[in-house]
């Protein structure tokens, strides 16, 4: 138990300026609503811890696992549907549907796991591509779900930590960041974990891994399961933010591109890849979306956006992280 | 010190004392901010550049002289009861998607401290988007989104102007009630066995759902058969199969509510398979699209569709008629029933701004409740504009709107000609459809 709790919170084997970066960037997100008293500013934050958690989650089979899944937004729309459709009919608290959310998203994941690995590479991500489409579909498809009309919650007076509705932005700031340091901690233990090591071994090499007894097959499932249920605590806190949700906004296919893409920005496999993948493309975008995008020139904040991108994939396509890694090794 | 001198230094101190105080003597409200969250990029960009350009129109009329135009805020170069404030409109990219748009809302709302929002064409965007102003207190006209969900929420701080689908399923029954009784032009009363039963295909996103479940619920209030109910995905290559259940159906009215390839594609199958319906009718969006009329050329002749404006209305409007030319002259096209809706929703800004002589939010809720502006001030062929719940459970809707439904004849070289409302028709309507060659 104390070696569990010790893999939990030590960041021990980490280099010391990891750590010190660290704990000024944990400074940084509990002061931030205090100095910062923009509510836009407010709201990238939120956003960013969002994209933040969706990243740490996809990173397990995407980054540690090497599998290139595209379609986390399904587990997303798992997680936004269990909390809104639970609290629309029967009044459930949010934090019952929270994990009622995970546990739907990770039975479906471990479902379709089986058959999906039997692909290995492209055909894998192809797989993930359609299974999520089809669940996108089948929501609008059905009526139970809302259909296209999605499910609308009511507003409640504030604050209401029962059904996690407020007011002001602050209470969502640190909602979310207790939803992210969460997962971040789990993620500092399961890449110290057995299965951890196993599922970077057979990252790196499944014959070599396979070779030493483990069994790839089942490491991959378990993964891909884990992630779908980690998916899903980012699309119960969107249900709560918005208060709408339809197939279309929590389960659309450019969101399961774009939580791939802030994990790869940032540097896939790595613990910190997804939070400044997500630091950097999460502010830029809303910022250029809000200083150009109602403009003369219609769309420009897109095309700006796009060349930051392919200037950072071609310069480094192991992400930030690898600028990073390279710059410490050369200093 | 020397006389001179004193008067001098009394003198400079005085104009400095004016120069200091005179900013706060003379503060008057100079602008009026008001937020307007359209979706100005992704596939809708097109629309909401028609929709920030039509609001714009509105606002530039508002702040400037315009004598030639016979509707008040022409005459006005500014807000009267707020000195003259100049209306400033803020525009945000939705990006249709309701994430962005509550975002934006908050921005627009707490860092750029917008007196109301305007917006935001998408039922979705307006549902995120408006909570937002509901948790401020911040009034939210909503000119230009019809699920009838957002008028039934009971909200406290948004005001719809526009008709919605269940007004726009009306306007389709009493031209089919119409029609029986021998109200429409130019054709005697036509027995109601030729026109039912009914045949109902709608695309399967909110808009189109919504619009099939409001034709089955209107069909039987007012006791019209349906022979063919269904839903089917808008981005289907194929609808053969659709096609020849419509035409199985037997029925001799065919109603759709699609997009505008599935649109398109419907009526090239119906061609094909030699369907004879006696009436065709859509529900705007695809059936008025340009592409829908220059792909099919003369075989759009003949099928009805619901809008909510037509060029054709300067015939019977002649404000509407000024205002769609002067919107032609800034865009280089006519208004279309979405751009006219936000001209009126910039409108209804400035007459609740004027009626209310603040910008606090509760003098404009106030005189948002009271507002009535007659329907010669519009562009559109509504009786007016003022909230109240003309159907059951709606709130804070307004009750004197309505649509139209056009007809294309001629094509073309004629276009979409208004057939309902009646009184306003300016064409005979051409009955039963005249099939394709």
């Amino acid at each position: 138990m104390r070696q569990v709790l010790k893999d939990i919170f030590s960041f021990e084997d980490r280099p010391r300026f990891e750590r010190i970066g660290f704990v000024v960037f944990i400074l940084i997100i509990l002061v931030f609503p205090w100095m910062v008293h923009s509510a836009y500013g407010r709201v990238v934050m939120i956003k960013f811890l969002l994209f933040a958690l969706f990243g740490l989650g996809w990173n397990l089979i995407g980054g540690y696992g090497g599998q290139v899944d595209l379609g986390q937004a399904k587990n997303v729309g798992f997680g936004a549907y269990a909390t809104a459709l639970m609290m629309f009919w029967w009044n459930t608290p949010f934090w019952v549907t929270v994990p009622i959310g995970m546990i739907v998203a990770a039975a479906e994941s471990f479902g379709v796991a089986y058959p999906m690995f039997r692909l290995k590479g492209h055909y894998f991500a192809i797989a993930t591509l359609c299974v999520a489409l089809v669940w996108k579909e089948l929501f609008v498809f059905w009526d139970w779900t809302g259909g296209a009309r999605g499910v609308e919650l009511t507003i409640r007076p504030t604050p209401d930590f029962t059904y996690m509705q407020f007011g002001s932005p602050i209470y969502y700031h640190y909602f979310i960041f207790l939803l992210f340091i969460t997962q971040l901690l789990f993620m500092n233990w399961f890449r110290k974990s057995k299965l951890g090591y196993e599922l970077q071994a057979v990252r790196d090499n499944e014959d070599a891994a396979a070779s030493l007894g483990i069994n790839v097959y089942r490491t991959k499932v378990i993964t891909y399961t884990i992630t779908g249920g980690l998916g899903a605590v980012g699309g119960s806190f969107m249900t709560v933010y918005y208060l709408y949700i339809d197939p279309d906004f929590v389960m659309p296919l450019d969101l399961s591109i774009l939580i791939a893409m802030t994990v790869m920005v940032g540097g896939a496999g790595s613990l910190w890849g997804p939070i400044i993948g997500a630091a950097i493309l999460i502010p830029l975008d809303m910022y250029l979306g809000a200083w150009l995008g109602a403009g003369k020139r219609l769309g420009i904040d897109f095309m700006v956006y796009a060349v930051i991108m392919m200037v950072i994939a071609a310069r480094e396509p192991r992400g930030i992280w690898g600028i990073i890694e390279r710059l410490r090794k050369k200093g | 010190m020397k006389a001179s001198k004193r008067i001098f230094l009394f003198l400079f101190v005085s104009v400095l004392s004016i120069l200091i105080v005179s900013p706060t003597l003379f503060a008057q409200v100079k602008e009026v901010k008001i937020g307007v969250i359209l979706p100005l990029s992704g596939p809708l960009a097109p629309i909401g550049k028609s929709l920030k350009e039509g609001a714009e129109l509105a606002a530039d009329i508002v702040n400037n002289k315009y004598p030639e135009l016979d509707i008040s805020i022409a005459k006005w170069e500014g807000i009267p009861n707020l000195g003259g404030a100049k209306i400033k409109l803020i525009f945000a990219d939705s990006r249709g998607d309701p994430g962005w748009g509550s975002e934006q809302a908050k921005r627009l709302i707490e860092d750029e401290k917008v007196v109301g929002l305007l917006g935001a064409y998408q039922s979705a965007v307006t549902k995120t988007a408006s909570v937002e102003a509901e948790r401020a207190g911040i009034p939210f006209i909503n000119p230009d989104s019809t699920s009838p969900a957002l008028s039934k929420r009971g909200f406290k701080w948004f005001w719809r102007v526009t008709p919605h689908e269940t007004w726009f399923t009306k306007d389709l029954f009493d031209l089919l009630d119409g029609l029986t009784k021998g109200k429409a032009p130019g054709v005697k009363a036509v027995p109601k066995s030729k026109l039912e039963p009914l045949a109902v295909a709608a695309e399967n996103t909110e808009w189109g759902a919504a619009s099939l479940a409001e034709i089955e619920k209107f069909a039987k209030e007012r006791g019209w058969k349906i022979a063919e109910g269904f839903k089917y995905p808008h981005t289907a290559a194929d609808l053969t199969s659709e096609t020849r259940k419509m035409i199985a159906s037997k029925a001799p009215t065919f109603l759709f509510a699609p997009y505008v390839a599935d649109a398109i594609l419907f009526v090239k199958t119906m061609k094909e398979m030699k369907a004879k319906p006696r009436l065709i009718w859509g529900q705007d969006a695809g059936f008025v699209e340009a592409d829908f009329y220059k792909t099919l050329g003369a075989d759009v002749n003949g099928i009805l569709t619901r809008d909510l404006f037509s060029a054709e209305m300067g015939k019977v409007k002649p404000v509407a008629g000024k205002l769609n030319e002067m919107y032609k002259k800034m865009t280089g096209y006519d208004f279309s029933g979405s751009s006219a809706r936000d001209f009126v929703g910039v409108q209804v800004w400035a007459h609740v701004l004027n009626n209310a002589k603040s910008t606090s939010p509760e003098a404009i809720r106030k005189a948002l409740n009271e507002l009535h502006i007659p329907g010669k001030e519009l562009v559109m062929p509504w009786k007016g504009v003022k909230f109240g719940s003309p159907f059951p459970n709606d709130t804070q809707q307004n009750e004197l709107g309505s649509g139209v439904i056009n007809q294309y004849q001629g094509y073309p070289d004629g276009k979409l000609h208004i057939i309902y409302p009646f009184e306003f028709a300016t064409s005979k309507l051409i009955y039963p459809f005249p099939g394709w060659k």
